[in-house]
């Protein structure tokens, strides 16, 4: 299977002097094309910011990232934002939509910076996302008139609109109630299931279940790589099961 | 806890709170300083003006005068305190030599006097009666700086040496919009030269009391007594005293008024950014039940520490700066007794910029009664704020890049932030534009158009000598055989008698011939096209009391021949009281006659001048581009220099604001940016978001400003204008400059203002701004 993340001794530090804090310690870890990963720990323990740090989104101290074998600190700011362009999609706990741009014009935007596609294309994949996830009707509606699942919903569209190789989630169900969180984790798993490989920062052991394989970090360091086996683990039950065993055994 | 949250506060947003102080400052500056110098004029002027003991009634008058009658007439009336006739000994000005220089040119009336014995005092620097002894001449303090006079500079006026021993204050006529300047010489002396000029009487009254000065204007003029000169009152001579510097006064109040505007703006902008910055805590802090009065406070006393200290710069600023304005005032009027007043009338207009900001700033937090604190604990922003996503929507974009629709769509969801630098641009395209349009207006060849003189290239005088009709037959004859001339009229000059409603004769200059051939801009109507029209100067048209189609009588070789008013026209020439008509006349006297020349090729002038006056040694020859330089050099000079530093003023002001502006929106749209920026935006594209609102704003900016600057601008130059002479005129726009170099400048300026405050978007870190 070929790697699409490989990182390397990642170390990142916050502060400086006294303040000094190591969030990442000498972090190593890869990831499959393809592959449904979810980072769980608890606050502090540096899950979102390895996230950031794989993506790119942040700069790191030491260790190498690469992409689908590019080595991210090589790269130029202008070429990580075309690959952020092309090949990422990102999602987060806060819809982080513009709220100059209705639903539709925030979805389409960043196929928009240099479209290559003509905007009638652009267009028809947005509503063919939107259809998907259950917004059709919402296009034209501002984001102050839909509800918080609706305007995460309207982001993962925004993050898939480029056909990304791989979706950042950063506790994307974070912010809704558990119907809705249910409702886009069908829909992060369907795109999955399609080929796109999904990176995933979470506290909820039921978010977590739903993926392929765990990550769990404490004090800046990966303390314990969980596969779930797809023959044996095939209820959300047993792979929640296994996941609350594996955390009382780093204790969190 | 005030104290903590204010500093805190200012030390976040240095710049800012630098800048909005600056402004305050300047504002409170420019208030004060107009304060006390409105003080300082009227007390200065009321000191001067009874010093001198101005007279309460002047009368002006030329010809026989019956003084005894006039006598009879001033005991008999009660209200009259002192009466006198003086003589004013008008001179030519080609007989008047100060220095080496000729007051050939000088557009004034000069005449000279002796001391006054009962009031209306020629005073001297000090405030002093001067008493002039033989061969003493004191010049009017006006031309001390404008031709450059210094005491002991040796003058001949019409023969007879002179040194100039001093300079004088005229209650009268020290203003520069009085037509007639006095000269104070000994008795001696005007004894001496009372032969070579025209005695003109000044017959005038000192009242027992100003109030019932309109009951002694009727009582004068129902008496029949000499009265065929102008008639002037102590108000008006107030006024005209009072005019210059109260138009300078004017000025730098309006200027104030724009920078309080700018400082107003400023503190509008920052404190709507504040406000939605803070947004969720204000909730809160109404969650938890603190009065609107209590939160408001918190805001208000970080706007009420930095205008107090603006204010109190300002104050030190005007005092320190008010010598130099006050020394127009000194030189004119003397010192004014009030300087405590003066300080405390600054301090009033300082307190007023204060209470000014504190009130705006109350009026700015009124909105955070309308703040729901369930609304902002919930959302942070206001949901009221309603953004209008549907009109301009990047999917049915087609026209712009992205970057650039994204930048306007900014500015058009954003209007109400938008506002606050559309207007200081506006207000700096207007203040670019409107002294550009003057100065090229006043400097521009159809200026003097306006003035009573045509566009041609040279003239010829013929004045002041024998036989005038024959002189000017020679000329005529000359010119018709000079192949280098393109066009030419001779305009003669006679005086007439006017025959007025009431059935007095008044005499009227009238000056005659083809009009058509270099024409003059009239205020109204046209050039006389007919026999039987005739145009009138601005002032003898107020002086007369005419309108255009009015009718009026002239008496023609003992006739009685009526004319129509074809054209009302401003006249710098001859004391602005001037005529033209068309008619043949071969009765009166030839005053003077002039030569109006146009050359094919103007490189031809200098040449033809020297051979024209070589060969005509009785006549004055001049190129009216001379003219022009001397009696308007200095002012088109002035206002060009104003019109480059209010360029550089409203390039400073643009650049300023902008920057400003800048920072605190990219501070403010952090969040924003670090999500373009997740999303593959790179910091060019946010650079060329911010440099697309800021040119768009500009854009409008600059129509309105220019709109602005054509309509009511044209209005404020008019007022200039009009100071000097004219009585209404049209800019004469140049459109490269005024459409095209001007905005491109201002573009340019907002677009580096742009770039070089929006780097920082380019710092922000997605990270920071999303993580959770």
């Amino acid at each position: 299977m070929k790697k699409i993340i490989i990182g390397d001794h990642i170390r990142k530090t916050f502060g400086e002097g006294q303040e000094k804090h190591t969030v990442l310690k000498d972090v190593s870890v890869e990831m499959n094309e393809g592959e449904f990963v979810a980072i769980m720990g608890p606050s502090g323990s540096g899950k979102s910011t390895l996230m950031y740090a794989l993506s790119g989104m942040d700069s790191i101290d030491a260790g190498t990232v690469s992409f689908d074998g590019m080595e991210l600190s090589a790269m130029s700011e202008q070429s990580l934002a075309e690959l952020r362009r092309t090949k990422m999609g990102f999602v987060f706990q806060q819809p982080t939509l513009l709220k100059n741009l209705n639903i539709l014009d925030n979805i389409i935007l960043p196929s928009m910076r240099n479209h290559r596609t003509s905007v009638d294309n652009i267009k028809k994949k947005a509503r063919a996302l939107m259809k998907k996830v259950g917004i059709s009707e919402l296009e034209k509606r501002d984001i102050t008139q839909v509800s918080g699942g609706q305007l995460q919903r309207a982001g993962i569209c925004r993050a898939l609109i480029s056909n990304p190789q791989i979706l950042f989630g950063d506790e994307p169900t974070g912010a809704l109630n558990s119907k809705s969180a249910q409702e886009i984790m069908d829909i992060i798993a369907e795109i999955n299931a399609q080929g796109t490989a999904v990176l995933l920062v979470t506290h909820d052991p039921k978010i977590a279940a739903r993926t392929d394989r765990v990550l769990f970090m404490r004090d800046g360091e990966i303390v314990n790589d969980l596969h779930f086996n797809r023959s044996t683990d095939t209820s959300i039950d047993v792979k929640i099961e296994k996941l609350m065993v594996a955390m009382r055994k780093i204790g969190v | 806890m005030y104290y903590k949250i204010i500093r805190n506060d200012i030390a976040k947003s240095k710049l800012i709170s630098l800048t909005t102080m600056i402004f305050v400052a300047v504002a409170a500056m420019l208030v004060a300083l107009s304060a006390i110098l409105v003080v300082n004029l009227s007390s200065a002027l009321d000191t001067l003006m009874k010093q001198a003991k101005t007279p309460h009634f002047m009368q002006m008058h030329i010809g026989d005068i019956d003084t005894a009658r006039l006598r009879e007439f001033a005991t008999q009336n009660s209200d009259v305190e002192d009466f006198q006739v003086l003589e004013f000994l008008n001179i030519d000005g080609a007989q008047i030599i100060i220095g080496n220089r000729s007051f050939a040119s000088n557009v004034q009336d000069n005449g000279f006097s002796i001391q006054s014995e009962k009031f209306d005092y020629l005073l001297d620097l000090d405030g002093k009666i001067i008493n002039a002894t033989d061969g003493e001449l004191y010049v009017p303090l006006r031309y001390m700086k404008e031709n450059d006079i210094k005491v002991g500079d040796k003058a001949t006026i019409s023969g007879k040496p002179f040194t100039v021993a001093g300079f004088l204050r005229d209650s009268q006529m020290n203003s520069m919009l009085s037509s007639s300047k006095r000269f104070l010489i000994s008795k001696n002396d005007y004894a001496a030269i009372q032969s070579s000029g025209r005695i003109e009487y000044l017959i005038e009254f000192r009242l027992q009391d100003l109030s019932s000065l309109s009951a002694f204007e009727t009582a004068y003029a129902t008496a029949g007594l000499e009265a065929n000169g102008p008639t002037i009152t102590y108000p008006l001579f107030k006024m005209l005293n009072a005019l210059t510097d109260g138009l300078m006064i004017a000025i730098i109040l309006v200027v104030s008024l724009f920078v309080v505007a700018i400082a107003f703006m400023c503190v509008r902008f920052t404190l709507l950014a504040k406000i939605e910055e803070d947004y969720r805590e204000i909730g809160v802090m109404k969650a938890i039940g603190l009065p609107v009065a209590d939160i408001k406070k918190i805001y208000l006393a970080k706007y009420a520490a930095i205008a107090a200290i603006g204010s109190i710069i300002g104050f030190i600023l005007s005092l320190l700066l008010k010598g130099m304005l006050l020394e127009n005032i000194r030189l004119y009027m003397g010192e004014s007794g009030d300087s405590f007043f003066a300080l405390l009338f600054g301090v009033c207009g300082i307190v007023f910029v204060f209470l000014a900001m504190l009130a705006y700033v109350n009026g700015v937090l009124k909105r955070f009664r309308k703040i729901s604190a369930a609304e902002a604990i919930r959302f942070g922003i206001s949901q009221q704020q309603k953004i209008n996503t549907k009109r301009f929507c990047l999917s049915s974009n087609r026209l712009f890049n992205t970057n650039i629709f994204l930048g306007i769509k900014d500015v058009l969801a954003r209007k109400k932030l938008y506002a606050t630098m559309l207007i200081v641009l506006v207000m700096a395209a207007f203040i670019i534009i409107v002294p550009l349009n003057l100065y090229n207006t006043i400097s521009s060849n159809n200026f003097i158009k306006y003035m009573g003189i045509g566009n041609y290239d040279m003239r010829i005088d013929v004045q002041q000598t024998e036989n005038i009709a024959n002189k000017t037959e020679q000329i005529l004859d000359a010119i018709h055989h000079d192949s280098s001339i393109a066009k030419h009229t001779v305009l003669t000059t006679k005086t007439f008698k006017a025959k007025m409603e009431d059935g007095t004769e008044q005499n009227i200059k009238i000056e005659l011939g083809d009009h058509s051939i270099f024409p003059i801009e009239y205020s109204t109507g046209r050039a006389p096209a007919s026999q039987h029209e005739i145009a009138l100067s601005a002032l003898n048209a107020d002086e007369l009391k005419k309108k255009i189609g009015d009718s009026m009588t002239l008496i023609i070789a003992g006739k009685e021949q009526n004319f129509t008013i074809s054209g009302i026209y401003s006249d710098i020439t001859n004391g602005g009281k001037t005529a033209k008509a068309m008619f043949t006349d071969h009765s009166a006297n030839i005053m003077w006659s002039v030569f109006c020349l146009k050359f094919s090729d103007k490189a031809l002038i200098r040449d033809r001048m020297a051979a024209y006056a070589s060969h005509f040694p009785y006549a004055k020859v001049s190129a009216i581009h001379d003219y022009v330089i001397q009696t308007f050099g200095s002012t088109i000079d002035a206002v060009g220099k104003a019109s480059r530093t209010a360029i550089a003023v409203a390039l400073f002001i643009a650049i300023l604001v902008t920057m400003l502006f800048m920072k605190m929106l990219v501070a403010k749209d952090r969040y924003a940016i670090a999500v373009m920026k997740a999303l593959g935006f790179t910091n060019a594209d946010i650079t060329v978001q911010y440099a697309a609102r800021s040119l768009f704003v500009l854009i409008i900016s600059i129509v309105i400003g220019t709109l602005l600057a054509n309509t009511l601008g044209g209005l404020l130059a008019g007022a200039v204008i009009s100071s000097f002479g004219a009585s209404s005129f049209t800019f004469s726009v140049n459109p490269i400059a005024a459409y095209l170099l001007c905005p491109l400048l201002m573009a340019c300026s907002v677009l580096l203002a742009t770039i070089l405050s929006t780097s920082g978007a380019g710092k922000i870190k997605i990270s920071d701004n999303i993580k959770e």
